[in-house]
């Protein structure tokens, strides 16, 4: 197969919360104006947040054909394959391989490799400091996803690379912080390399300039630099200002909302510098409204709740409260998890030839009628991306989740079938019988050091966009 | 459906059953002992081995026969340990009757004991196979809070009102086990008390919970008509019904948590072996499973108490009191009594003996002579249910 190289569609996952003040003694409201994280559920890590931004992109186009990548600086597992999570969740064809990429500058590497392939891929970070961190603030958590082989978003105009190698952010395994050189120095080696390869790319594609500019940095200072030389808009600094610099998705978050708002047939200039400086040069698609999936970046700014300092820091384990005197949830084990994918990962129940009805999990007898499928295997019907709706919900206050109580649900998905699990990124008072949900990927608990993951439910609308906004 | 009475009549000859308490200083094995101590002593023609066969309930404070073969030190006898939730105990002696009523043996002894207090946690912790950790990780008060907000939007019962049901299912079990030396909680309840309780799930609070306690209970079981030889004063088995749920409540859409059909059905079949046509007039007292207080309210309703969505108001009205019309559980139930899951079926048990002998004291109920024990585990929607039928004749 042999297409010219580009973006045929474009998803970004930023979470439910945002994180306004840093102060752990704070008397009176936060800077206005001042810096503003965001901030991923106590329930996310990499993996679900690259599951929810490529959900809505990963049926583009003939998956058999694709890799998945995964791009981070924070997997959830040292040894073990992250994408493999991804790609099961996403109940890919097992032909598509699933690759994990590593390391600040693997963002941009990512988006090279998809736009030349008909892979697609999720770039998602999720990134903290020590508490009080001089740019604790300025650092966030967010996943976006490209799938290649099309140019409905955008065409590759030309690229540059260039590499440095530079000891600017680093973290040894094991340890839970990177720790960041003086950025006066990285800045200057940083601001040198984009500057070459933005010129570099811009040559190539014969234009002077671009229409948009899109900057992303893990230097700051750098950042800036490169925007006033290269004359952007500051829209990317507008967004990197509500959402803090997100590591490995960085350059796909910034790239996205500039894609969000570019007209067709305008150009965009996209310049990663991180460890060197990767530049690309894009023409916008004529395609590339129907190109997105899911919401906005806009949109899911907008949506955003505020997180208290002190719940974000128990989110994040970096405060070690007393929890209820309660063991710790179950550890999954491998072989249950393995021959139950389909329902653990992708939410299938069965459906029943005889009579109709879905089974929660699935299984061989129906639990409607009792009748056992027979010779071929259980036909299955996947939930996970249907409204369900509340049938009875309580609140757990003695949880082992990182929250004073938690609310769990049952809820019948519309076309059939029935859930129990837990409700996220909604208050537990605004849970109500009748009310509809839409599943989402989520990290329950981590308990032998081994991540579970299943389903849980959140409103259908942000409970933002109906009620109150940013706080 | 095939549940017949049995083909030799049963009757319940001496019972044992040990306080329910915080027993820091009782292991499993020396409650054991005490409650079949008790219950055999109460037969001064029996010793422990003219008894054929033994069954022990237990969910999580032993495995296997042994766990009552070795602290009694049994030679050469059967014995059998079972597991059912919450039900243990109960399917404890629903065992042990059928293994009179087959005639394999003379003489059977039920037991059942729980040791809950060693844990250090204060609700239940059980241990489940190895899964794939999709199960929501419920804890018990999570599951049956369901009910509440469930039985109020089928039966438009507001807020208060249902928090008033509620605290008054708290207060009349503490109520009645105030008045009983073996209750865990001897200590009337204010509804101030129940309403400003710790929240644990939903609308309850740690007052609306029963109470985690270590304890055993002890029944020895004969075919009817040689009941008499043993004492004048047997308990006949008249009828009992027992379900083990499908799961469908959680696995399929449309049961809704106003119910428990597993109940509903064990007591069809309970009712239908003992002749119990109207149980809101026919039964004198009944030993319900109160787990946490929605769980009694909805039980009135499938059990034939009172009229579907009605209960709550039955309950408010005093129907249910020690001086109502059916007093319920009038030991104190789980809520007072104490709930150690292997012995709890039989402690309902005990307490039927007890009053259908006429021997309850000052909780004594008036004229007793039919009494029904419900006893189930698991959770709404997904439960196994026991019902029985109890009466002072044949």
């Amino acid at each position: 197969m042999h297409q010219q190289p580009g973006v045929d569609a474009y998803a970004v996952h930023l979470p439910a919360y945002a994180l306004h003040d840093n102060r752990l003694d704070a008397i009176g409201p936060p800077r206005p104006g001042g810096p503003v994280r965001s901030v991923a559920a106590f329930d996310e890590d990499t993996i679900t947040m690259a599951v929810e931004a490529l959900r809505p992109v990963a049926a583009v186009d003939d998956p058999a054909r694709r890799q998945v990548l995964l791009a981070t600086t924070s997997a959830p597992y040292e040894a073990k394959t992250s994408a493999g999570v991804v790609h099961e969740a996403l109940g890919l064809d097992p032909a598509v391989s699933a690759v994990d990429l590593r390391g600040h500058r693997c963002g941009a590497s990512a988006l090279d490799l998809v736009v030349g392939s008909a892979a697609m891929t999720a770039m998602a970070d999720l990134r903290t400091t020590r508490p009080g961190a001089p740019d604790e603030l300025a650092q966030g958590d967010a996943a976006a996803a490209f799938v290649g082989g099309g140019t409905r978003a955008a065409t590759l105009l030309a690229r540059a690379g260039h590499t440095t190698e530079i000891l600017e952010r680093w973290r040894l395994p094991g340890e839970r912080h990177d720790r960041v050189w003086d950025e006066r120095f990285t800045a200057d080696v940083l601001v040198t390399a984009g500057l070459d390869v933005a010129r570099r790319a811009l040559a190539d594609a014969s234009l002077e300039a671009a229409d948009h500019v899109v900057v992303s940095s893990s230097n700051a200072r750098a950042a800036a630099a490169l925007r006033r030389a290269l004359r952007g808009s500051g829209a990317d600094a507008t967004i990197e200002r509500a959402t803090g610099f997100t590591g490995a998705a960085h350059p796909g978050l910034l790239f996205a909302a500039a894609l969000d708002e570019a007209q067709p047939g305008q150009t965009i200039l996209l310049l990663s510098a991180t460890e060197g400086a990767d530049a690309f040069v894009w023409r916008v698609g004529t395609g590339v409204r129907a190109a997105r999936g899911g919401p906005s970046v806009r949109e899911q700014l907008a949506a955003r709740q505020t997180v208290g300092y002190g719940r974000y820091l128990r989110w994040r384990g970096l405060l070690d409260v007393q929890g209820p005197a309660r063991p710790a949830s179950p550890a999954p084990a491998s072989p249950p998890m393995f021959r139950r994918s389909g329902w653990k990962y992708r939410l299938e129940g069965s459906h029943c030839d005889a009579c109709g009805k879905v089974t929660t999990p699935p299984a061989r007898v129906c639990a409607s009628c009792g009748i056992a499928a027979t010779g071929q295997p259980t036909a299955k019907v996947s939930l996970r991306d249907k409204t369900a709706r509340v049938v009875s919900t309580t609140r757990d206050h003695l949880t082992t989740m990182p929250e004073p109580e938690v609310v769990i649900v049952v809820a019948d998905v519309d076309g059939g079938g029935r859930l129990s699990t837990y409700a996220t990124d909604v208050a537990p008072g605004d849970v109500t019988v009748g009310m509809p949900m839409r599943p989402t990927f989520r990290r329950l608990w981590t308990t032998d050091s081994i991540h579970n993951y299943f389903w849980k439910l959140r409103p259908l609308l942000p409970q933002a966009l109906s009620g109150e906004g940013d706080r | 459906m095939a549940s017949r009475r049995m083909v030799h009549d049963v009757a319940i000859v001496a019972m044992g059953c040990t306080p329910f308490r915080d027993h820091w200083h009782s292991s499993a094995d020396d409650l054991l002992v005490d409650a079949v101590q008790e219950c055999v002593g109460s037969l001064p023609a029996v010793a422990l081995d003219d008894i054929d066969a033994f069954w022990v309930g237990t969910q999580g404070s032993g495995m296997s026969g042994q766990t009552l073969a070795r602290p009694l030190r049994l030679v050469g006898k059967p014995v059998t340990r079972v597991e059912n939730y919450c039900a243990t105990g109960s399917e404890s002696l629903r065992n042990a009757a059928f293994a009179v009523a087959s005639g394999a043996y003379d003489m059977v002894m039920a037991t059942g004991v729980e040791k809950l207090k060693d844990s250090s946690y204060s609700g239940l912790a059980a241990v489940y196979p190895p899964a794939d950790g999709t199960d929501v990780d419920w804890t018990a008060p999570a599951g049956f809070s369901l009910l509440a907000p469930a039985y109020q939007q089928a039966y438009g019962v507001g807020a208060q009102d249902m928090r008033s049901t509620l605290t008054k299912v708290a207060m009349k079990n503490h109520a009645n086990g105030a008045l009983n030396e073996r209750a865990q909680f001897r200590k009337a309840v204010s509804a101030e008390t129940v309403e400003n309780s710790p929240r644990i799930a939903g609308q309850l609070g740690v007052m609306d919970c029963s109470g985690v306690s270590d304890g055993a209970a002890a029944a020895i079981l004969v075919r009817a008509e040689d009941a008499y030889r043993y004492t004048d004063k047997p308990v006949f088995l008249r009828g009992m019904g027992f379900v083990a749920g499908s799961g469908a409540g959680l696995a399929v859409d449309g049961y809704d948590f106003t119910s428990f059909p597993e109940v509903v059905e064990a007591a069809r079949q309970a009712y239908d072996q003992a002749g119990v046509t109207d149980p809101a007039t026919e039964i004198s007292l009944a030993e319900v499973h109160d787990c946490f207080t929605p769980t009694e309210v909805v039980l009135m309703e499938d059990l034939g108490f009172s009229e579907r969505g009605k209960a709550w108001r039955d309950i408010l009205d005093g129907r249910y009191d020690l001086g109502g019309a059916l007093p319920v559980n009038t030991d104190g139930g789980l809520k007072s009594f104490g709930h150690p899951i292997g012995a709890t079926g039989l402690r309902m048990m005990f307490e039927c003996f007890t009053q259908l002998r006429g021997e309850a004291g000052i909780r004594q109920v008036p004229d007793a002579r039919l009494a029904l024990a419900q006893n189930l585990g698991g959770q709404p929607g997904s439960c196994v249910a026991f019902v029985a039928v109890l009466g002072s004749q044949r």
